[in-house]
């Protein structure tokens, strides 16, 4: 179990994360989704005891990682969002020294080396020395390392940036399964997609701060039953603005010079009066795009931007 | 205290895997004292030349003369060949022999006899020590014939007649004669030759200015020394990779004392050490042929003395805001430390303002400790000291490169 309680975490000037809450429970798939520089990473670092937070209270398996740090992290398993593995050694050796790490040694590192490696599909690589490996095998020996010792709090810390499609799939099998087994994951991305479909509950960060949390159907609700729409070409923001604030039941989201995005109920009925709209205001409308409610449009709601920004 | 094993292996492992590296650290050692022999020749050597004799006069006593060289001190420094005197002016013309002493016939007729006779040497212009060694023996052989005849002219000159009848020996009673003589002489000179007895003390004092530095002796500390340092200096680097593949980072996140991960990169730094010291010393002791009293404290002092080294390097590393940083601020220490504390260039050798600053340097200290523990026979109360300074030493680093690996670095 992790509790995070109004965590906080400045570098000089920076407030990197402000307040942060959350509570991740055993099995569950806990998803902090935000933008690049959001504070995803620097609340994971806080949580497995590599920053100290400013204020707030963080305690992983029932420990404070701040005054039971050994003890707390004796129970983490973390899987960095870079590959932090000895490349001149290999998968093997390179499994016996993290597994060393965290107290793993003897009798029953053996039997749970050949697990990992089987799970992850490297038995037949174990041998070979690691900078020989693709980089999605890298990715899946990063992951084996962090979950070798069945820690009961695993921090994954986007663990599948830069992996090629089959590997995803393996790794997010992976991550399933462990929450399966009971593991407690928090699981940081920035792959809305990724979030949906992985994560039992989710926490969206930006610029420090926790915007909104809990199940994708609660955040959804957040949104309302409302349809995206995305239009690009030449806009006057102050002129859209006005023209649509006439028409009922559509909300601006978001407005500049070469898009605009609105949510509203049943966008596709709607379409010819959002154009009249539009031409009116000068505008030159050269793509639409029309999507269902999701984790990017609350996300765009809540923040004003896109998640990719 | 397990993982302490654990990361040793790891590094010990990861070292084995760089083999490359191992063979610059001790290469260049090696390298550059196989220069330094090159160049400056080795030990302090007795030259040796050839010494071409033309006995043309064939008798016990000219035989004396080439033999004179063949002996002693002489036998050292010259191999002694017997050639006709045209050849041996041949070979002189071709510069292959320091000189040639031609000994003319009739030559000991008239040493016998008193007579004027002359010894030539001909000498080498390209060599200039051998030729005037053979002039100057030469001479003090010539010297001594003159002495020899004025005392026992009178009996030797019985040889200066053929035995009769064409026989090799001279018959009993001319022998008889001449021992009686010599007894009758011997009696006469004894006050001279047994003087009263004086007890005389002798006493070597070491010159001064010695002939010269036994250069394998003089370097082989210093190339000991730079091993450690090119290790200390390669393996210190080693943090900022663990850095940069975020592999630190990693491990300070699990349970895992940070304590262990620096002091088992140590152990892996010390066994490198102490195979390279080991055999470093073997080949001392049986390439080099130089006598290595305390090859064990030796080989612990080179351990220690890295470890130091490293430690020092490390923080250094790690005191620096990025990796090229950290390099810049490494060889700024680095070269300081090789060139002044006596490993490139040994204080003998230094201007002696220069060598007398390069003393005071902490790796000078280092490097004058191996040389005596090189050297001379162990003293237990100082090379305890040494270690006790050395370990003090140590402790300090280790708790502050863990304090500064702990507080940022990881991070």
């Amino acid at each position: 179990m992790i509790e995070v309680e109004n965590l906080r975490k400045v570098f000089g000037e920076l407030v990197a994360v402000d307040g942060v809450s959350f509570t991740a429970r055993p099995g569950e798939i806990f998803g902090l989704l935000g933008p690049n520089g959001a504070g995803k990473t620097t609340t994971l670092s806080c949580i497995s005891g590599l920053l100290t937070p400013a204020s707030g209270r963080v305690r992983v398996a029932g420990r404070d990682v701040v005054r039971e740090g050994a003890q707390a992290r004796r129970a983490l398993g973390v899987v960095p969002q870079e590959i932090a593995l000895y490349e001149d050694l290999t998968a093997r050796e390179n499994l016996e020294y993290w597994g060393g790490a965290q107290g793993l040694r003897g009798a029953p590192l053996k039997p749970r080396m050949e697990e990992v490696l089987e799970l992850t599909g490297l038995a037949d690589r174990a041998r070979e020395p690691v900078k020989r490996f693709s980089g999605g095998m890298k990715r899946r020996l990063n992951f084996a390392c962090g979950v070798l010792h069945h820690p009961k709090v695993l921090l994954l810390d986007e663990p599948t940036v830069g992996v090629d499609p089959q590997s995803r799939v393996r790794l997010l099998e992976l991550v399933r399964a462990q929450a399966q087994a009971g593991t407690c994951v928090l699981y940081t991305t920035h792959y809305m997609e990724e979030a949906g479909t992985l994560c039992d509950r989710l926490a969206i960060i930006d610029r420090g701060r926790l915007i909104a949390q809990g199940t994708l159907a609660e955040l959804r609700s957040m949104l309302g039953e409302r349809d995206l729409l995305r239009l690009t070409g030449a806009f006057r923001p102050e002129s859209v603005r006005a023209a649509l604030e006439r028409l009922g039941g559509v909300e601006l989201l978001l407005v500049d010079q070469a898009q605009v995005t609105l949510a509203m109920p049943e966008a596709s009925r709607r379409l010819p009066e959002i154009f009249a709209a539009l031409a009116g205001a000068g505008a030159e409308v050269r793509g639409t795009t029309l999507s269902q409610p999701s984790l990017e449009s609350l996300f765009i709601k809540l923040t004003g931007k896109e998640l990719r920004e | 205290m397990r993982f302490l094993l654990t990361a040793a292996r790891k590094d010990l492992l990861r070292l084995a895997r760089d083999p490359m590296s191992l063979l610059v650290w001790m290469g260049i050692p090696v390298f550059t004292g196989l220069l330094l022999l090159v160049v400056f020749g080795g030990r302090p050597a007795t030259p040796h030349g050839l010494l071409l004799v033309a006995d043309e006069d064939g008798t016990l006593i000219s035989g004396v003369v080439s033999t004179a060289f063949a002996q002693g001190e002489l036998g050292k420094m010259f191999l002694v060949e017997k050639v006709e005197q045209a050849a041996g002016r041949r070979r002189m013309a071709r510069g292959e022999a320091s000189a040639l002493l031609v000994v003319p016939k009739g030559f000991s007729e008239a040493v016998l006899r008193n007579q004027r006779c002359q010894l030539k040497v001909v000498t080498n212009p390209s060599q200039r020590i051998l030729p005037r060694i053979v002039e100057e023996v030469a001479s003090v052989l010539a010297d001594s014939a003159f002495y020899v005849n004025a005392i026992a002219g009178d009996q030797l000159r019985v040889f200066a007649v053929p035995p009769p009848g064409g026989v090799w020996t001279y018959p009993d009673a001319t022998i008889a004669g001449v021992s009686t003589a010599f007894n009758r002489l011997a009696e006469s000179l004894r006050k001279y030759i047994n003087p009263p007895v004086i007890k005389l003390e002798t006493g070597v004092r070491k010159d001064a200015t010695p002939e010269g530095p036994d250069i394998p002796k003089l370097f082989f500390p210093s190339m000991l020394s730079m091993t450690v340092l090119f290790f200390a200096q390669g393996l210190s680097g080693d943090i900022w990779k663990e850095r940069n593949h975020h592999t630190l980072r990693r491990i300070a996140s699990t349970a895992a004392p940070l304590w262990q991960f620096l002091a088992g990169k140590l152990i892996a730094l010390a066994s490198a050490l102490a195979l390279a010291g080991a055999a470093g010393l073997a080949c001392a002791r049986w390439l080099l042929g130089l006598p290595v009293p305390n090859p064990v404290l030796a080989a612990l002092w080179v351990v220690a003395s890295g470890a130091a080294l490293y430690l020092f390097l490390t923080l250094l590393q790690m005191l620096a805001a990025s990796e090229r940083a950290a390099n810049l601020l490494v060889n700024f220490c680095f070269f300081p430390l090789a060139m002044l504390g006596g490993i490139f260039f040994p204080f003998e050798m230094m201007p002696a303002g220069m060598a007398a600053l390069a003393r005071r340097l902490p790796m000078a200290w280092a490097l004058m400790e191996l040389r005596s523990l090189l050297a001379d026979p162990a003293q237990p109360a100082h090379a305890a000291f040494a270690f006790a300074v050395l370990g003090a030493v140590c402790t300090l680093l280790f708790l502050l490169a863990l304090a500064r690996l702990k507080r940022g670095f990881a991070e």
